[in-house]
């Protein structure tokens, strides 16, 4: 109920009471008639007058709000209570054995029970739990790693604590973790020392096996399993909870989590949110001391993207579609090939997850490598076989000496071109190559 | 023979309609499109032809079939994989400000809760009735021969209690019809997505409810005129049985709405329908909760006719109109309390399902935001074992011979405080900072122990086996047994109640030295005592009633008030705690209409605060009973107008067999 409505319990509560009078009245005026020697005209008279009085009362209550019935209700009780007490005298006086009417007994033996219920419920601690904001927490200027973290933490415990009372917040990890060295509920994991634990996780030999391997894909998030840093180990657990499970913590003998996958509903954090979410977790074992945290800061630029993102999500999650029509520049961005690649010609697009896109040059020597098992015979034939099948060959990162992740590049791309799209994208990328050193 | 009872056949008609309803349920469920059913029965070839001719038209076209295919949210498949299914629908709506409407004086969320609350309290004493009346007409049947006086005092009692069904039938529809106008048009948004989706469920239903009017009336109607023939009272108390079967049917129709809402399934992560529309229905919570309300039912149902039957004790006026309503409230009584025990077993399970669903629900419920009502709920069922021993206790003072058990009566009460105690004893409770330092931690050092599972598990036991031992000296308080182990089995009876009080303790006191995980387990041998004492107890106690010599008869009529009360008091438990826990249930999808499919976007998508709902809760307490209030005094009316009739019969004018009976 808003402050500013009437309480329907009270509001309730003083109808009843004035039906209670008029039932008193009935009764008096109904002894009256049936006995001689009582004077109906006074007692009809007294009974008559605490009918107006209650009446009034409830008239009044319902000029009152929520707050101020409850303090104005008592009025109209010790009315009631005058009533009671009157009505006791005019049985004793009458002298009638058979006095109020059962019914009247019942409705007060519930009326004290049903609000000793209320009140009880009154008395416990009181904690309204709103809905998270659509579309996930916004950035509006420059903040430091401090604030970012902090923002974290409000995401895992909300911003107000009560002392002794669990505090949840949007990310709902209290409900089953806990965070301080020693507590164990026995539901997931304790987090203490999650910053320490994340990197030598991921050279553990189970996790690189168990319940998949990496590169797999787990069913649940339809992420493959990707990581290599702390970062990434803490990421994907929010991500995909079952890429790894740690021992005695999961169902199925440990190869399923029983984590939700936090990025989807009904928590659906945002890429800014999980970000603050693990810049908390890296920092929170090191008060004060944020150099262990190695995700970047967001910008207001940054969340306005992510805002820019929310409406079309909302929109049905409408599914990325390049025509053809749309100039190369603005296909290539709508796709989202920068955010790994980097791609000479295309402003912004300076990606370093996936491979350098020097194609010109690339792709004959890769239809040459022996490692080359796909059906490409040219330079268009490759890359369109890189985009339609992206694991067909999986490119040697030079820099690393390994090879780039398998299975990080989307497997849909030809959902989401037209033939059009596809065979312009194909021509463009078929001539990029390096640009020429200057000087 | 027969043709003598063609006149009392007239039930057939509606028995045929039911049949011919029940017959349309596939073609209605098979398939989601009333056109196309249409189009099969009439011009099944011709659309049949048209239908291919233009897929194939399309499809040449396009190159690819138009038919798209996506995952479950629920289902799977035998390898573990979402199943997949023909997308037939629309995706859930993005709910704006203009999908919902308001009134100024109240909250929609708050109005909708009270709708359908009252509904539901009426609907569950409507199912419940056909119920009771069944058992109860079936045991007079059973009795008519052996005593005919008992037989007719049931028979009497189930039509009564049909009788006020009746008025609270139509009061029930009236309230449906509310409920519904009130989603309509507060709601419209998602009504229209919900009525996408169970467009051929709701039509199903209200045939269903066709079908139960027309038995219900056929029933009630025809008890005096088919009571004349043994064979047509038979008939009678079949027509029960159907009843009670095309009610259940119409729960679970409406179950389906609710337990969708909460954990949907047969629709994909669009919340787009998937073409099965029996997928959409028995979706994983819909069981639990089916049979948790049918046994809620029968409790709820209970704890209203005892309170009508306690209220017509304090009431009554003359000795014999007394001892019926002593007797009713036992009866009423006996079968709450046999509704009651087994129901927090469908609780668990219905809380496995929910776990199964998404652990993070369970984990809300018990332990996240609404795990202080899980504390409320507990100690309304300390208050519901504390009315039912009290009851039983006081209900002695009238049975001759009881006074031999009487003695430990106070021993019970005693075992019960402190079970309840222990029981209702939080984890932890808000505190200030100072408070919380002082006391070393969120948890008491000593009085912190008693907070958690074992302790609960325990607790809750011993109280029901401390009930169970003490409807079994009520039964024997006026026998004296004579069978000749009666000393066996009275040993037997104590030791099964001593090792399974002990076992009871002991597992709780082991769970204190067990992981969390592994203690959950504990539960089970825990409540296996509990049954064992329940079931063989029982069995022994009544073995040892044959050829066992009475004491004296009940003196039903001299139940002292307090045992009254405390069959008000199970009343009010049963309706507020009924309200409590449905509220639970529903508030557990937080800001969801359907969970993770619609999200609530009104500005009521909050969760109330517990003393909110408390007040709530509260409210629809008593203004159900101000409701069942008047219908009972409607009810009422009908009996006067006879009972006027029955004393204006002059003297000496016979009165039929049928009425002296």
């Amino acid at each position: 109920m808003l402050p500013e409505q009437h309480d329907i319990l009270w509001t309730f509560m003083t109808i009843m009471l004035t039906v209670f009078t008029v039932i008193a009245f009935i009764n008096v005026i109904k002894h009256c008639r049936e006995q001689e020697g009582i004077n109906t005209k006074l007692w009809g008279s007294i009974f008559g007058g605490f009918v107006f009085i209650s009446f009034l009362c409830t008239r009044h209550m319902f000029t009152l709000v929520q707050g101020e019935q409850l303090i104005f209700i008592w009025t109209q009780v010790g009315v009631i209570f005058l009533l009671l007490l009157v009505w006791g005298i005019f049985f004793k006086s009458a002298q009638i054995e058979d006095q109020s009417p059962p019914l009247i007994r019942a409705a007060f033996f519930w009326l004290v029970v049903g609000l000793l219920l209320a009140g009880y419920t009154n008395w416990l601690p009181q904690q309204r739990s709103d809905p998270p904001p659509k579309g996930g927490a916004q950035i509006s200027g420059d903040i430091t790693m401090e604030d970012y973290a902090e923002m974290g933490r409000v995401i895992v415990f909300g911003a107000k604590q009560v002392a002794g009372q669990k505090a949840i917040g949007k990310g709902q990890c209290p409900l089953c973790h806990t965070f301080d060295p020693g507590d164990n509920i026995g539901r997931c994991p304790n987090l203490f020392g999650v910053e320490e634990r994340s990197h030598t996780r991921v050279q553990e030999e189970r996790y690189l096996n168990e319940p998949i391997k990496v590169g797999e894909t787990d069913p649940a998030s339809g992420i493959k399993k990707y990581a290599k840093t702390g970062e990434d180990y803490i990421r994907e657990s929010l991500e995909c909870p079952s890429c790894y499970v740690v021992k005695g913590y999961g169902k199925a003998g440990d190869t399923k989590s029983p984590m939700p996958v936090i990025v989807k509903p009904p928590i659906s954090l945002s890429p800014i949110e999980v970000n603050a979410v693990i810049a908390w977790l890296q920092s929170k074992d090191t008060p004060g001391d944020f150099s262990k945290v190695t995700v970047p800061l967001p910008s207001a630029e940054d969340s306005a993207a992510q805002a820019e993102e929310a409406p079309a999500e909302e929109e049905g999650d409408k599914p990325i579609f390049v025509t053809g029509t749309e100039d190369i520049q603005a296909m290539i961005n709508t796709l989202g090939c920068p955010l790994c690649h980097t791609i000479p010609g295309v402003e912004g697009a300076v990606g370093e997850l996936g491979p350098v896109l020097h194609e010109k040059t690339n792709a004959p020597n890769r239809i040459a490598d022996p490692r080359y098992e796909g059906k490409a015979t040219n330079t268009k034939e490759y890359v369109r076989e890189s985009i339609l099948d992206p694991g067909a060959y999986v490119v040697m990162n030079e820099a690393e000496g390994e090879l780039f992740p398998d299975g990080v590049m989307p497997q849909n791309f030809k959902n989401m071109l037209s033939v059009e799209a596809l065979d312009k994208l194909v021509d463009f990328i078929s001539n990029t190559e390096a640009p020429p050193e200057e000087g | 023979m027969l043709g003598n009872h063609r006149k009392q056949f007239w039930g057939l008609p509606w028995m045929f309609v039911f049949a011919i309803s029940v017959l349309l349920i596939p073609s209605l469920t098979d398939t989601a499109y009333g056109k196309e059913a249409f189009a099969e029965s009439v011009f099944a070839e011709e659309a049949f032809a048209k239908e291919v001719s233009a897929q194939e038209a399309e499809a040449a076209a396009e190159g690819e079939p138009e038919v798209e295919w996506s995952n479950d949210v629920f289902y799977k498949d035998w390898e573990g994989n979402p199943l997949k299914g023909i997308v037939s629908g629309y995706p859930a709506p993005e709910l704006e400000d203009s999908d919902y409407n308001t009134y100024s004086f109240a909250p929609s969320r708050i109005i909708i809760w009270i709708a359908n609350q009252q509904h539901l309290y009426f609907g569950s004493f409507v199912l419940a009735v056909p119920i009771f009346c069944m058992v109860i007409e079936f045991i007079g049947i059973r009795t008519r021969d052996s005593d005919p006086v008992l037989a007719s005092k049931y028979d009497k009692l189930a039509h009564d209690l049909m009788k006020i069904s009746l008025t609270a039938y139509s009061w029930t529809a009236i309230l449906g019809g509310i409920l519904l106008f009130t989603f309509i048009t507060l709601f419209p948004g998602f009504f229209k997505y919900m009525a996408g989706i169970f467009r051929p469920v709701m039509h199903v239903y209200a045939l269903m409810f066709l079908a139960e009017s027309g038995v219900l009336y056929v029933y009630y109607y025809g008890w005096d005129r088919m009571s004349q023939d043994p064979f047509m009272k038979w008939v009678h108390c079949s027509l029960s049985v159907l009843l009670n079967l095309i009610g259940t049917v119409l729960m679970y129709l409406a179950n389906s709405w609710a337990t969708f809402m909460q954990a949907p399934g047969g629709i994909d992560e669009q919340g787009r329908f998937l073409g099965n529309i029996w997928h959409v229905i028995h979706s994983t919570l819909w069981n639990p909760v089916g049979v948790h309300r049918i046994l809620g039912n029968i409790v709820f149902g209970g704890g209203i006719v005892g309170a009508y039957a306690a209220y017509h004790y304090l009431s009554a006026k003359t000795e014999e109109e007394k001892a019926h309503y002593d007797w009713v409230c036992y009866v009423a009584m006996f079968i709450a309390i046999f509704g009651l025990i087994p129901l927090p077993f469908a609780g668990y399970w219905l809380m496995k399902e929910v776990y199964a669903f998404r652990q993070q629900m369970g984990i809300t419920l018990m332990g996240g935001i609404m795990a202080w009502l899980f504390i409320i709920q507990a100690v309304m069922i300390g208050l519901l074992f504390f009315g039912a021993n009290s009851y039983l206790h006081n209900s002695m003072s009238r049975v001759a011979g009881a006074h031999r058990y009487m003695k430990y009566c106070k021993f019970m009460v005693l075992l019960l405080i402190v079970a309840f105690t222990m029981w209702m004893t939080p984890h932890t409770i808000v505190m200030t900072p100072a408070e919380l330092k002082a006391m070393g931690g969120a948890q008491h050092p000593i009085v912190g122990h008693f907070g958690v599972m074992s302790a609960k598990n325990t607790a809750v036991n011993l109280m029901i086996t401390c009930t169970i031992l003490c409807f079994l000296l009520y039964q024997k308080a006026n026998k004296k047994i004579t069978v000749p182990w009666q000393t066996l089995g009275n040993c037997c009876i104590a030791a099964i109640f001593f090792w399974a009080a002990v076992n009871i303790i002991f597992l709780g006191v082991y769970g204190y030295f067990l992981p969390a995980n592994q203690r959950v387990g504990l539960s089970v041998p825990q409540v296996s005592s509990t049954l064992t004492t329940l079931f063989a107890g029982t069995a022994i106690n009544i073995s040892m009633f044959k050829d066992s010599e009475s004491y004296g008869e009940i003196k039903w009529g001299t139940q002292s008030k307090v045992g009254t009360y405390a069959i008000f008091m199970l009343a009010i438990s049963f309706t507020w705690l009924m309200g409590l826990m449905g509220y639970i249930r529903s508030a557990v999808r937080l800001f969801w209409h359907v969970t993770e499919v619609v999200r609530d976007n009104s500005a009521d998508a909050y969760t109330l605060t517990i003393g909110e709902a408390g007040k709530i809760l509260t409210f629809n307490t008593l203004f159900v009973w101000v409701q069942f209030i008047i219908v009972f005094w409607v009810g009422s009316l009908t009996g006067k107008k006879a009972v006027e009739k029955k004393e204006a019969v002059p003297e000496g004018v016979p009165v039929p067999a049928q009425q002296q009976q």
